[in-house]
């Protein structure tokens, strides 16, 4: 029976003032090569820095077979656990060689010696990973990818049972990166070396792991097989862009690649989206708006809201009122006229409270003149007026005919549905 | 396998060619500094040569000559040492044994202590005060570091509160050094520019027993030095206690930066440059480098003072002078050519 060699058990942690790992439970079986992935930002550095115990969880805990990583001997958790790391840097002249014998440094003898038995692993993981040839070399002279794997053969020597690499291997050209997976997969398979793999290739993943764990917003959206992971559904909406999955022919395995109508079709759609936002909920939607190639322009905003900032960043045409004032009834005369000229009026998430109200007359307007209106869901968490009045307004507009949406991902595909329409 | 193999494993030094270099290197080494320690006891302001040993003079001078000689030795090897822990925990090439704010900290304690007069500071003597200074601004400036990182400073912040602190102190001593009588200023202007006039033999022996002290426990830390190099993150992946490591480390460089300033004044220079020739010769292996840094500081700093007070007899020229104006350009050349071996960012 194989034990689990890496244990989350609903673990959250972060830095000081951000949490960043957000009730994460899992496991790795020991022998399993797994990938980790997520989108930037999602939590896969800290999740293996707390792995690694260098981070300590606010709640939960992490155990490395079977013990709580935070009570077992650095010396002890190196021999379990080794970590390579993006890049590492020696801003001093040390040789590979000096570099690879880093990995030993747990078991030296106090006066810094290393038995035969350290220099044996020392040179058999620089044997595997083919820097022998460059141990008298200075290591910051090294390619890129030549650093990399003699970080990795640093990792090997300390003798691990298991590897994680964040990743470690996007830096390599092609040939070394197979090189790289081969050493991972026969260490993976031949030792039973457990091996956890930070990776932005879904497709290169897919076709050599056991199991994939997806990370978003540092949450486990989904644990599995490749094939139950990469779903185009799930991925998507992770991702927040048009991805497909297919089968290689030949191989098998799972490609995930962009939908193909993605980059060099996109040009200008001649399709304009009318934006109410405020208090910074409009920032995100204006750059994929603009990215995907809508005329937008916004309005009422405040001036001196971050919105209005980023509105004229952007260039986009904007309708402004003083700051800090309820809004004018030549705002909304403007605002009118340029919903009359766009197709769909956006609503963001922004907090409707007396003062800006009138925003969700304007979307009621528009959808009396036969506009699409898209709701950001959740109003009632928004909601600050009087009487609940938001609420009941926002009730009426989805009972006429207006369209709700969660995501940016779920908004652009419901504004493509109503462009094709 | 003993501590030898191992030593000469880490060079490159894997044919032998190599490694017949590498030793004659370490052969030539001693043979210089034997050499450069004998030939200072042979310089004085009383002229060059050994003194009329059967004179009660002559004798008095060689004792002299020695004990300076002792003083340069320990100055020079601790502040040298302290050199190479700081520029390999603070992964930083201008880091060197003042740079979390020993010396502003030891300067100020010392001008009050010499401006005072009397008082408590006076019943202390001036290398205590100096010392106890020294080691209050390091805990300051660890503490302010501290803050802002929830306990683990950065090598940045540490950097940075260091010299902040440092130009506080500066500025202190400025203002007092203004003030104060021209007999004052004298003074402690002589004094921070160094010298290795003799001390009482009970601080010598105190001094020695610090500088000892601190030289083992840094060669003890010098292998976990070396993962350190690759930064704190890596290091403790490789099973380390990296911030104990880190802690002890500047604990016991600043000691030894305090017991030598305290013991001669503020000598700079030696503390910067010599750990980066040593590198450039023996290699950045930690394990080498700080028994042979400790050395090559010692013996430059002795000859340094040999050139003092010889060069424009009876004047003596202070020593700190001698450090950058005759050893920089020697230790220019040097790195010139060797720099790659030493640092390379």
């Amino acid at each position: 029976m194989e034990q689990d060699a890496l244990t989350f058990r609903d673990v959250s942690a972060g830095y000081k003032h951000r949490k960043v790992l957000d009730h994460l439970s899992f496991s790795v079986r020991e022998g399993e090569f797994v990938s980790l992935v997520g989108p930037n930002g999602c939590g896969k550095s800290t999740l293996l820095k707390t792995a690694a115990a260098l981070l300590k969880p606010h709640s939960g805990v992490v155990e490395l077979f079977g013990q709580d990583v935070h009570r077992i001997k650095p010396a002890l958790r190196a021999s379990l656990l080794g970590v390579v790391p993006q890049k590492i840097e020696s801003p001093m002249a040390f040789t590979v060689n000096q570099i690879v014998m880093n990995g030993r440094i747990s078991s030296m003898s106090r006066w810094g010696t290393m038995s035969p038995h350290d220099h044996d692993l020392v040179e058999r993981s620089m044997i595997y990973t083919d820097v022998l040839g460059l141990r008298d070399r200075y290591f910051t002279e090294l390619s890129g990818g030549e650093q990399q794997r003699v970080a990795l053969a640093m990792v090997l020597a300390q003798d691990p049972k298991i590897i994680m690499l964040d990743e470690s291997i996007s830096h390599l050209d092609i040939n070394h990166r197979q090189e790289v997976l081969q050493i991972l997969m026969n260490l993976n398979r031949e030792k039973r070396m457990t091996i956890l793999l930070v990776s932005h290739d879904l497709t290169l993943s897919a076709s050599i792991s056991d199991r994939f764990l997806l990370m978003d917003s540092g949450r486990l959206v989904k644990a599995g097989t490749p094939g139950e992971v990469l779903e185009p559904d799930v991925l998507s909406r992770v991702y927040s862009c048009d991805l497909s999955v297919q089968q290689d022919p030949y191989t098998g395995y799972l490609q995930v690649s962009g939908a193909v109508d993605g980059l060099h079709r996109r040009r200008k759609l001649n399709r304009s989206v009318h934006v109410i936002a405020g208090g910074g909920s409009g920032i995100e939607l204006y750059r994929r708006l603009i990215i995907e190639g809508y005329e937008v322009t916004t309005g009422v905003l405040n001036r001196l809201d971050s919105d209005a900032e980023a509105a004229r960043a952007l260039n986009i045409a904007a309708v402004l009122e003083q700051p800090f004032s309820p809004v004018g009834t030549e705002a909304i005369a403007d605002a009118l006229k340029m919903i009359d000229m766009a197709d769909s009026v956006i609503l963001t998430p922004v907090p409707i409270g007396s003062g800006n109200l009138v925003n969700l007359e304007l979307a009621e307007e528009a959808l009396k003149r036969g506009k699409t209106v898209l709701l950001a869901s959740d109003m009632a968490d928004r909601d600050y007026t009087e009487g609940k009045a938001a609420l009941q307004l926002v009730s009426r507009l989805e009972r006429d005919g207006a369209l709700g949406w969660h995501t940016i991902h779920e908004l652009m595909l419901k504004l493509q549905q109503h462009s094709h329409r | 396998m003993g501590m030898k193999d191992s030593v000469f494993c880490a060079d490159n030094s894997f044919t032998g060619k190599g490694l017949l270099k590498a030793r004659l290197r370490i052969v030539l080494f001693f043979c210089a500094v034997l050499l450069l320690l004998a030939l200072s006891m042979l310089l004085g302001p009383s002229g060059i040569g050994i003194p009329d040993l059967h004179s009660p003079s002559g004798s008095a001078i060689l004792s002299l000559r020695f004990s300076r000689l002792l003083m340069g030795m320990m100055t020079g090897a601790a502040l040298s040492a302290s050199g190479v822990v700081f520029q390999a925990l603070l992964r930083n090439p201008l880091a060197e044994p003042y740079v979390l704010g020993v010396s502003g900290g030891a300067g100020l304690g010392a001008t009050l202590s010499i401006l005072a007069g009397s008082g408590i500071f006076v019943s202390l003597g001036l290398p205590v005060v100096a010392f106890i200074a020294a080691v209050v601004t390091l805990m300051v400036v660890y503490g302010i570091a501290s803050q802002g990182s929830s306990g683990h400073p950065s090598v940045y912040s540490l950097i940075l509160s260091g010299v902040i602190v440092s130009s506080i102190c500066s500025s202190v001593i400025m203002f007092l050094v203004s003030t104060a009588s021209v007999e004052g200023m004298h003074n402690v202007i002589w004094w921070m520019l160094g010298s290795l006039q003799p001390v009482s033999s009970s601080q010598q022996l105190l001094s020695a027993a610090l500088i000892f002290g601190a030289l083992g426990g840094i060669w003890l830390l010098s292998p976990r030095l070396n993962a350190l190099a690759l930064g704190r993150e890596m290091a403790h992946y490789q099973g380390l206690h990296a911030d104990l490591v880190l802690v002890a480390g500047l604990l016991c460089a600043t000691l030894l930066a305090a017991t030598a300033v305290s013991l001669s004044g503020m000598i700079g220079f030696v503390g910067l440059i010599v750990p980066h020739v040593m590198r450039a010769f023996f290699g950045p292996d930690n394990r080498k480098l700080v028994p042979f840094a400790a050395l090559g500081g010692g013996t430059f700093l002795v000859v340094c003072d040999a050139l003092a007070r010889t060069l424009i007899a009876p004047i003596e020229i202070p020593v700190g002078v001698v450090t950058a104006l005759a050893g920089g350009p020697f230790f220019l050349i040097i790195l010139q050519r060797r720099m790659k071996q030493a640092w390379i960012a």
